[in-house]
Order: structure tokens, then C-alpha cells, then sequence
């Protein structure tokens, strides 16, 4: 039976947002389907529920509230930093659970202290969670997607292959098969003799060509992608192909996305890796300790709370922290840092934003066992 | 005893080949009628009924089992179907209506010549171009299932295209195309290449049986799959 109204703690939370100075902002449940096809992919496509106008406008039930809160707040131009709450029914085919629960979350839009911001976020969602099911142990893990990139970043490898592993971080099945590519020699790629004979001549000359081929088979006037940006890639494509990880790195990288530990220990741990793997890693280090701090000056037992290396979203609007709270097995809350997204959204600046969403559903059954 | 129903293309090639294969198996098709009637039988069974329907239909009845067998595509029943493996069983390949479900980008685009090529190409696309790259076709489940879950390929979007997908990519309406091909002469004469890995189904004109429960022991069904696998 899906839970048709308001879970009956709704007014506790709602109180538990008010506590914490954030604005409660309403979205309507009928939403244009384009930005969430846009950002999540076409793989979101069968989990929503499409329709279309009369008009032949795509439309669908709200399946999140991250981007129509985002649109609000771009809609609106109020300023930044705005902290808002919602509370409010999603909509998505789910094999296992209802099609149709409540979310509640806080998204936090413009907060220039990202550390603070980061550990709020977590520390908001955990005590919140806390209070909804008191005396339970809760499982708070938490990634982070910057210091992927700095691993990936400092190993050395050609431009191309960092950009396919930090686009497949979170989705480990897909690494595991890169990381796999990386390591073994592929059979030659096979450039046609054609071909061949134009990598060798200079970059304009392969522009030229391109540019006329494109005027002789009428493509030119509709082309996406230009001469120079084809000619740029298959130079790119080639120094891809001659690439190899050599063992260490690939050991590294293996041993990077085994880390799991305490929080406590983290930073330390990252700092020593860093240090035997000899990789500069930073800018990235510095945030990780600094929002490792942030949170145990919330109070937050950083003991309790796990980092797994490996944890991550492979959504490009994800760029630092990611995290979740889960209790047997469910995940009761999940968020992390999405600074890209407001300007994907059509913002005029950059946004930096974080925010988290609370699946009551879950909540429920857990407050019921 | 319950009817048999078998339901066939309603018109063209499809429907002369699959009444050649039912002829050859023994069971030979007529119309109840005349000619253009939809409804048929087979001469000397009159526990068996002929429905002829379009191919897409096809896929969609045995989907729901209102039908008990039927010939059509591959490419429309792994396309029309979710747990299509579920819901319908394979009973015999035909050997007719070949055609491939490809992946195909204009040729000229020199530096792509594989999916992961493709993948690169796609996570690149929106601050290049300020939107994702656009997938033309009518096979939006085929797609989903090779972009997203053989190759891990997530940013794109796919543009519906219900005929002469060929030619989106010229027209400005997308970038390249998911669609079916049997020569790939009209690819060519578009300027599009098939990728390497980029063969999503090699569909052909399956004998297809819904899963229904009540076929269990019935030795009719096993007869009429018995036959039409010795005529192919």
C-alpha cells in the first residue's frame, strides 16, 4: 500500500528545518522532464513517470527535489547563501518499494565555506535521523569525489584517460573494466592506411581535410562537432592508444579505492599515501582535513563514521563530498556537494551548493521496528 | 479444447516468408474469406486460429499473451518488451528478415571508431556544445540497455525518430543514430559508419511463443514448434 499521506513525524521534521534557519520552498509536482534527462542521464528515463503536454512538451512527476529547488532558487534571483528546506512526494518506478514516497531535504546554495557547509550538511542529516529514531545505530558513510580526481590527476596519465575514470567514478563495475584496460595492451586500433597518412601531416592540413570532406557530403551546415575539434580528438585518441598504466600506478590506483577506515583516520591515512605513492595531491587533502575537522567541531564522533575511498556518484555535477546514512542495509539519507549544477542549470555564476534528502518511507519502517 | 493463436505480419515480404515456413512445416495457412481478410486458419486444424497483425502489435500481444505464438522481428520484441526473456520464449529463428540494430555516427567523424571513443566523446559534449550529445531512434529500450548498461555510457539524450532516421544527423536533429540496418547501404549513402563494438541485436523473424501457463502439456504447442523448427 503506498503511503498515501504525510508521514505522521512530518511536523517534527518540519520543525527540525525551522531549527535550523532554512526556508521551506514548494516545487510543483508536475515538472518539465528535460533537466532531469539532462543531468542524471537517459537511464532516468524509465524510472520516471513521462508525459507530454498538448503542446508535445515532455513532462514528468517530480522524481527528486535537488533540481526543481535548484531551478527555484535560479528562477527567483534572490541571492545566495540560501539555505532551503522541502518536504514533499517524489515519484519514480521503483522494482522494489511504492512508486510514489515523500523526501525531505535541505539544499544549502552558496555557502563560500565549503568545509563548514560540507560538515553541517552531514552533521544536519545524522541528528536529524537521530531524533526521528532515537537509541538506534546509525551507519553515517562518507567519499569524497575531489580526492579521487587528485589521485587521478597526480598519477600521470594523458588527459583522455583521466577524464574516463573520473567520469566512471562510483560506478565501480565500469572502473574495475577501465582500470583492467589500463593494465593490459590492447591490439592496435588499426588506423587505415588513410588515416595514417593524415596523422602525419600537421594539425591544419587534417583540418582542411575534415572541412572539405564534411562541404562534399553536405553534413557541414548541421555539424555539431567542428573540423578542429575532431582533429584535436583524434590527436588525443592517439597518445590514448599508446598509453599504458604501468603496474605501480595501477597498483596505486587499486589500493586508493580499497581505503576504508574511520573518519578519525582518514586524514592521516590519505597524507601517508600520498606520501609512499609520491603523488601531489594538495588542494584536495587540505578540504578533506578541513571538513574532517568542521565536523568533529559540530561534535560529530568521527570515529563513527566511515570513509570509504571508493564511494562516490557517477554524475558529473558531483564534486566533493558524498555521503549516507543507512541503518540495516537501508539508506535512510544520502547527499553530497553538486557545485556544478547550478551553472548546468542555467545559473550565471557559480553556485557552490551541498545538500541532503531523507527518504521518510524508510524512515517510517525503521521508526516502526 | 482451447484455440490456438498464432498471429502473423499482416502484409509484405514478412508476411509471404513466414506462410512459405508454415507451409513447408505442414501447416498451411488460409485466409477465412477473402484475401485481405485479417483473419485466417490452417487448413486441417481447426483448433488453431491466424491472426494477422502489424509486427509491432505483435510484440505487444504476445508481450501481454493475448496471443499464443507469433512471427515477428527480434529488434521489435527485445524493444517492446520489458523481461522480454520473462514474458516470451524464442521458439525457432527463422532465417528471414535479417537486420542489425547499430550504432552509427557520421563518418567523418574520424576519431570514432568504438563506443568507449563514443563514452569520450559524450562526457565531453555539454561544455563543448552546451547540450548533450543526441541519439536519433525509435529503439529508446535497445539504447538505454548498450549505452548505459554495456558501456557505462550515461550523458546523452535520446531525439524520437520514428522514420528516415538516416538522415538526422545531416538535418541537424542529432548527432548520430540508433537504428536497424540490413545491407547498411542507406547508412552509407548518409555518411555513417557503424562503430566496431556498436552491433546492439542481430535481429532476424522469430517463431515466438508467450510464456503462457497453460501451454504446459499441451502437445499441440510443442507440435507447432516442432514443426516450424524442421521447416526453417
Amino acid at each position: 500500500m503506498p503511503l498515501i499521506n504525510m508521514p505522521e513525524f512530518s511536523g517534527t521534521l518540519l520543525d527540525e528545518f525551522a531549527a535550523r534557519g532554512t526556508a521551506r520552498i514548494d516545487t510543483p509536482v508536475i515538472q518539465p522532464a528535460a533537466p532531469f534527462l539532462d543531468m542524471a542521464g537517459e537511464d532516468l528515463r524509465r524510472r520516471i513517470f513521462l508525459t507530454e503536454s498538448e503542446t508535445g512538451e515532455s513532462l514528468c512527476l517530480r522524481p527528486e527535489f535537488t533540481i526543481p529547488v535548484c531551478l527555484r532558487h535560479i528562477e527567483n534571483a534572490t541571492g545566495t547563501p540560501r539555505r532551503y528546506c522541502y518536504l514533499g512526494e517524489v515519484f519514480r518506478q521503483r522494482r522494489e518499494g511504492d512508486n510514489e514516497f515523500y523526501q525531505a531535504g535541505i539544499e544549502d546554495l552558496g555557502e563560500t565555506a565549503t568545509a563548514h557547509a560540507d560538515a553541517r550538511a552531514v552533521n544536519d542529516a545524522m541528528q536529524i535521523l537521530h531524533n526521528l529514531i532515537p537509541g538506534r545505530r546509525l551507519n553515517v558513510t562518507l567519499g569524497d569525489q575531489a580526492v579521487f580526481e587528485a589521485v587521478v590527476r597526480a598519477l600521470g596519465l594523458p588527459g583522455g584517460w583521466q577524464k574516463r575514470l573520473i567520469q566512471s567514478f562510483g560506478n565501480n563495475a565500469h572502473l574495475r573494466h577501465l582500470l583492467m584496460t589500463l593494465a593490459s595492451p590492447q591490439a592496435e586500433t588499426g588506423l587505415s592506411p588513410e588515416l595514417a597518412a593524415l596523422l602525419s601531416q600537421d594539425e591544419a592540413a587534417l583540418i582542411a581535410h575534415i572541412d572539405r570532406t564534411m562541404e562534399e557530403t553536405g553534413y557541414s551546415t548541421n555539424a555539431s562537432r567542428s573540423p578542429r575539434e575532431i582533429a584535436a580528438r583524434l590527436k588525443e585518441k592517439q597518445s590514448l592508444a599508446e598509453t599504458r598504466l604501468d603496474g605501480s600506478a595501477l597498483l596505486l590506483l587499486s589500493e586508493f579505492l580499497s581505503l576504508e577506515m574511520p573518519l578519525s583516520e582518514a586524514p592521516a591515512a590519505l597524507a601517508g599515501f600520498a606520501d609512499a605513492a609520491g603523488l601531489a595531491m594538495g588542494a584536495a587533502l587540505v578540504t578533506f582535513e578541513a571538513r574532517a575537522e568542521a565536523l568533529a567541531d559540530l561534535g560529530v564522533d568521527l570515529s563513527k563514521v566511515t570513509y570509504r575511498a571508493a564511494f562516490g556518484r557517477p554524475l558529473d555535477y558531483y564534486t566533493g563530498l558524498v555521503f549516507e546514512v543507512s541503518r540495516d542495509n537501508a539508506v535512510l539519507a544520502g547527499g553530497g556537494r553538486f557545485d556544478r549544477l547550478m551553472t548546468l542549470l542555467g545559473a550565471n555564476e557559480d553556485i557552490p551548493a551541498v545538500g541532503f534528502s531523507l527518504w521518510l518511507d524508510r524512515i517510517e519502517q525503521a521508526r516502526a521496528r | 479444447m482451447s484455440t490456438i493463436t498464432i498471429a502473423l505480419p499482416s502484409k509484405g515480404r514478412m508476411k509471404e516468408d513466414a506462410s512459405a515456413i508454415f507451409e513447408r512445416a505442414g501447416l498451411p495457412i488460409v485466409a477465412v474469406g477473402n484475401e485481405r481478410s485479417y483473419r485466417g486458419k490452417i487448413d486441417g486444424h481447426d483448433d488453431i486460429e491466424i491472426a494477422f497483425l502489424s509486427a509491432s502489435e505483435i510484440a505487444r500481444e504476445i508481450g501481454a499473451g493475448t496471443v499464443d505464438f507469433g512471427v515477428t522481428g527480434e529488434d521489435l520484441i527485445r524493444e517492446g518488451l520489458a523481461d522480454a526473456d520473462r514474458k516470451v520464449e524464442i521458439a525457432a529463428r527463422l532465417g528471414f528478415g535479417h537486420a542489425d540494430v547499430v550504432v552509427a555516427v557520421p563518418e567523418i567523424w574520424l576519431d570514432v571508431d568504438t563506443m568507449a571513443d563514443l563514452g569520450d566523446v559524450a562526457a565531453d559534449f555539454r561544455s563543448r556544445h552546451g547540450r548533450r550529445l543526441q541519439i536519433a531512434t525509435k529503439y529508446w529500450r535497445l539504447t538505454q540497455q548498450h549505452f548505459s548498461g554495456s558501456h557505462g555510457i550515461q550523458l546523452y539524450r535520446i531525439v524520437e525518430s520514428l522514420g528516415a532516421t538516416e538522415g538526422a544527423p545531416a538535418a541537424g536533429q542529432a548527432d548520430i543514430i540508433v537504428d536497424i540496418t540490413s545491407t547498411g547501404s542507406t547508412l552509407k549513402a548518409n555518411h555513417l559508419k557503424i562503430l566496431s563494438d556498436g552491433v546492439i541485436l542481430k535481429s532476424q523473424a522469430c517463431l515466438v511463443r508467450a510464456r503462457n501457463a497453460e501451454h504446459e502439456g499441451d502437445a499441440r504447442i510443442a507440435a507447432i514448434v516442432e514443426a516450424v523448427r524442421k521447416a526453417v
